[in-house]
């Protein structure tokens, strides 16, 4: 029964390295993130999809494959994710379930977690304080590394080069038994971003090259897994990642800001499989190092968690833990520490096979303070079940929060020891429409509904900026996916769609006059969508990838507006180039095929058309 | 292609209406904005985005971002000063340049692009342009390489030298062929000598020197300290303190604008953590000071004085977080209207 659980498929013999015994393969257990979001909208990216991403980034992968829109500060720069007209500090980010947001600022770079460095993805829609925790306002996302027993050896290499200096090296290298299993993962990514771009800044506004926006980064991930027995499982997983960047000025400036980041995170985790049950004890460290020129801004959390997952009956599952966290700022202008103590409980509760309902509770304390608790209420309804067909109604409603950062509460001078954390309350509901024959079929729609109180926002008291509590967002918005997939001979083809549309707008601002109230926020669009279409043959493949962002203002009070703008992307590659057991996986990709000059924040120049060649050696 | 040709011929016609215009010597037609009131709004860092408005005060006709509109792209800076000499104005960017349009009709004329850090102000002296510049941050943030950079050419160009001055200096002034500097961190009042661009005096004062002002033939320069204001006499030959007065005005930002009759509107704020701005008014009648408290209020950034119709401008920059507004006051501190101007308004140009 517990073997089910995490049990994926047997492929039988390896396609490659014939030598080896053939085993099972068997996926190291993780636990589902979905099993309690019932009633949420979760999208996983799969390995395939961020091997597509692979040579660019976590950030540009959100903005065109999901509905969330990504604040780019130039190529390779900082990338923040925007969920439903939520801001950066609004998304919960975890890696190997711990939370890995800089606890100093709330928020994650998604530039410097590169794909190379992960299996798969989850995108969660919404507000699941309840279920996540922290900052999980506007949404999470749960990056996994994934290994797998009984795969023999395995090694491969590839190499991208691209336009504007891009050269990419990855090398990756794994044995498993059916008692162990270990990965390597190296890699070193580089780029120039020496593009051409207009700059308004001057006069004449000349067509120049861009000169300070060197990248770099380079990384190891190691996962090791041991079955100890059949029912005792250790899985570790570490990551050291180094970025350099040359801080790509705004137009207009002429700024030579460097900035190094340094990332260490290591997680190790004990699984116990008992009768219908699993025990899992996790602890973990994330540590970053941040040198902005001269100034040095480091974090050190750490984490110990457990929590019990248990089939009480065919219909009834529950699961209860606590997490304690140790954060330890040493940042230039402030030292200070917060500790962090969480109990959550999930149940999840399906009177009969059509319908599942959930409830999630969690209360964070920090620093002695209680954070709002936070409930959350889930349902999933399988109104109609044709032959072919099916329509799920999907809804839930939940809290959520978020503990003022360190820098807000602590940052010398200015930081306001008296802030609340800011809490959110929202509800969704969504429609699911499958059917699967010649052409399979699955189109969704969402409604959500939110609204987020004490929104902090730093405002400058003379020549000092200092956090408050002050504003009060309410968002509203649609979703809507579709996805098709059919064959036409030997050619297998799919194709989606999304639609998102946002609306942010604060009921309360800093004073009753303030001209933010009622309008959009900044940076937010309206509107944004993307689609794409792919095919495969005998090994041919191919795809062509569009995304829209709408109209976003620059400020709250919505004098100046961004323009819209849509880019094309294309890709085509080849899988069945062999030669004796090696592999060799070819690739080929045009971003950006139209050369659309377009900036995604004010004067922050973006690259034109690009091209980017990858090469691999399997084995 | 007719209407081209059509828009051609109108073009061709307007050029030589305005050149026989310009040969008739004293006909030549005023500017858009040769008169009214020039709002500086310096932008939010980061955005880079840094305006002028101009406001028609008879009419209250008030015109956005002049700079993108007149020359079809952004500024693309902050703007930290405006200077006008002649037919050219200055605008002093902090983020590292100094743009240069017709003082009229705000078209582009040039630019200092390169060799600059964080400008703050400018002199003309001559056929040079001499900027004063905070130079670069060094790992703690100070600034101890500040200087005065030298450009050739009124209408721009490369920085030539930059003469090595006392940390953080502001405001520039001629005199003859002299470049006096006002040094904030040091405490200096400086001479430059034009000619052989030469640092030739260095005088220590009382106060953080921001900003030179006349009134009638004197010339004076504001220094504020935390919690007094001194405003030093400096003789014109010899540029030694004349006379120094010294008022018991705390917290003086270094922000003043010069009214009617010898009144001078300083803006002053406690800043954090209670942050609370105010303007003084100070009137020296026998070199007895007066001084009083005109408004008060928060978020003050600019201040100004439009002497022809007597009305104090107080411009708040409202956080940051959108557009701020300047509020027209009358000389005994009514508030008159509020007009919602660009981001950052930090100070006007009476013309």
């Amino acid at each position: 029964m517990i073997l089910l659980l995490w049990v994926c498929t047997i492929f039988g013999l390896l396609p490659i390295g014939q030598d080896t015994v053939s085993l099972a393969e068997v996926e190291v257990f993780a636990p589902a993130i979905d099993k309690f979001a019932q009633g949420q909208k979760v999208q996983i990216l799969e390995k395939t999809e961020l091997e597509i991403y692979r040579g660019r980034s976590l950030g540009d992968l959100l903005q065109e494959r999901t509905g969330i829109f990504v604040r780019q500060y130039g190529a390779g720069m900082l990338a923040s994710p925007s969920f439903r007209g939520t801001s950066a500090g609004h998304t919960a980010l975890f890696w190997n379930g711990l939370p890995i947001n800089s606890p100093s600022l709330g928020q994650s770079d998604l530039s410097i977690l590169p794909l190379a460095g992960i299996d798969q993805a989850a995108i969660q829609f919404g507000n699941s304080g309840a279920l996540f925790g922290n900052e999980a306002i506007g949404g999470s996302i749960h990056l996994e590394t994934k290994s797998e027993f009984g795969k023999g050896f395995q090694t491969g290499i590839s190499q991208q080069f691209g336009s504007f200096g891009l050269a990419n090296t990855y090398l990756s290298t794994g044995f498993s038994s059916k008692k162990f299993s270990s990965k390597t993962r190296v890699y070193r990514e580089s780029a120039d971003n020496d593009f051409t771009y207009q700059d308004l800044g001057q006069i004449g506004t000349p067509e120049v090259r861009q000169q300070h926006a060197r990248f770099e980064q380079s990384g190891i991930v190691q996962d090791l897994a041991w079955n100890l027995n059949s029912k005792n499982q250790l899985k570790t997983a570490i990551w050291w990642n180094k970025a350099n960047r040359e801080i790509q000025p705004v137009m207009g400036s002429n700024t030579r800001d460097q900035q190094e980041d340094q990332s260490l995170r290591a997680v190790l985790d004990y699984f116990l499989f008992g009768e219908k049950s699993i025990f899992n004890l996790k602890t973990g460290l994330v540590r970053d190092e941040q040198v902005f020129n001269q100034s040095q801004n480091n974090t050190t959390q750490y984490f110990a968690s457990g929590d019990w997952d248990k089939d009480f009956s065919s219909n009834w599952t529950a699961k209860i833990g606590a997490r304690f966290t140790l954060a330890k700022g040493d940042l230039s202008t402030y030292q200070a520490d917060d500790q962090r103590l969480e109990l959550y409980q999930s149940t999840r509760f399906s009177p009969s096979e059509t319908i599942s309902l959930s409830l999630n509770l969690r209360q964070l304390v920090y620093s002695g303070t209680f954070a709002p608790f936070t409930p959350s209420l889930g349902m999933e309804w399988k109104i109609w079940q044709g032959k072919s067909q099916t329509l799920d109604l999907k809804t839930s409603v939940g809290k959520g929060f978020k503990v003022p950062t360190l820098n807000d509460r602590f940052w010398n001078p200015g930081g306001n020891p008296d802030l609340l954390p800011e809490e959110s309350i929202s509800g969704e509901i969504g429609l699911n429409w499958a059917k699967t024959g010649k052409i399979n079929l699955t189109q969704g729609l969402t409604y959500y509904r939110m609204q987020v109180d004490n929104w902090i926002i730093w405002l400058p008291k003379g020549n000092i900026w200092s956090p408050e509590n002050i504003r009060t967002v309410r968002n509203q918005g649609i979703e809507y996916e579709g996805k098709a997939s059919w064959e036409t001979g030997n050619w297998e083809w799919k194709a989606d769609a999304s639609y998102t549309f946002s609306k942010a707008i604060p009921t309360k601002g800093i004073d009753e006059n303030d001209p933010s109230v009622g309008k959009q926020l900044p940076y937010t669009p309206k509107h944004q969508a993307n689609a794409r279409i792919s095919a495969d043959h005998q090994g041919f493949s191919g795809f062509l990838g569009t995304f829209y962002v709408g109209k976003r203002s620059v400020t709250a009070d919505n004098p100046r507006q961004m323009p819209a703008y849509q880019l094309w992307n294309l890709g085509i590659g080849y899988q069945n180039l062999k030669w004796g057991k090696l592999d060799f996986p070819l690739s080929f990709q045009i971003n950006n095929i139209l050369n659309s000059d377009y900036q995604v924040l004010y004067l922050r120049a973006m690259p034109g058309r690009s091209y980017q060649f990858n090469l691999s050696i399997q084995l | 292609m007719k209407l081209k040709l059509h828009q051609s011929i109108w073009a061709f016609a307007l050029i030589f209406i305005l050149f026989a215009c310009d040969d008739s010597g004293s006909e030549r037609p005023l500017g858009a904005y040769e008169t009214g009131i020039l709002i500086m709004n310096e932008g939010a860092f980061g955005s880079n985005d840094g305006e002028v408005y101009h406001l028609e005060p008879a009419s209250g006709f008030l015109k956005q971002n002049i700079f993108e509109t007149e020359n079809n792209r952004p500024f693309a800076g902050l703007l930290e000063d405006m200077v006008i000499e002649g037919e050219r104005l200055y605008l002093v960017a902090n983020t590292g340049k100094v743009e240069i349009v017709n003082s009229g009709d705000f078209k582009s004329r040039g630019a200092v692009a390169g060799g600059l850090d964080q400008p703050r102000s400018l002199a003309i002296n001559g056929n040079k342009l001499f900027i004063s510049d905070y130079g670069p941050y060094d790992a703690s943030y100070n600034t101890p390489d500040s200087y005065i950079a030298v450009v050739n050419g009124l209408d721009g160009g490369a920085v030539g030298k930059k003469i090595q001055v006392s940390n953080k200096p502001e405001d520039l002034y001629t005199v003859g062929k002299f470049v006096l500097v006002a040094g904030s961190e040091e405490k200096s009042l400086q001479v430059i000598d034009s000619e052989n661009e030469t640092l030739t005096k260095t005088l220590v004062v009382a106060g953080s020197p921001t900003q030179f002002f006349t009134i009638g033939t004197q010339l004076w320069l504001f220094a504020p300290a935390s919690d007094k204001v001194y405003f030093h006499r400096i003789n014109t030959s010899n540029f030694d303190l004349t006379e120094t007065l010294e008022m018991a005005i705390p917290d003086a930002t270094g922000k003043m604008a010069i009214g009617n009759n010898g009144r001078i509107y300083l803006l002053t704020s406690t800043g954090w953590p209670t942050y609370e701005d105010a303007v003084a008014s100070v009137s020296i009648p026998n070199s007895q000071p007066i001084v009083k408290e005109l408004i008060t209020g928060s978020g003050f950034y600019g201040i100004g004085f439009d002497q022809n119709r007597g009305e104090l401008y107080v411009a708040n920059a409202k956080g940051f977080q959108g557009n701020g507004n300047v509020t027209v006051y009358n000389e005994s501190g009514t508030a008159l209207k509020t007009l919602d101007v660009g981001r950052g308004p930090s100070g006007f140009m009476m013309r």
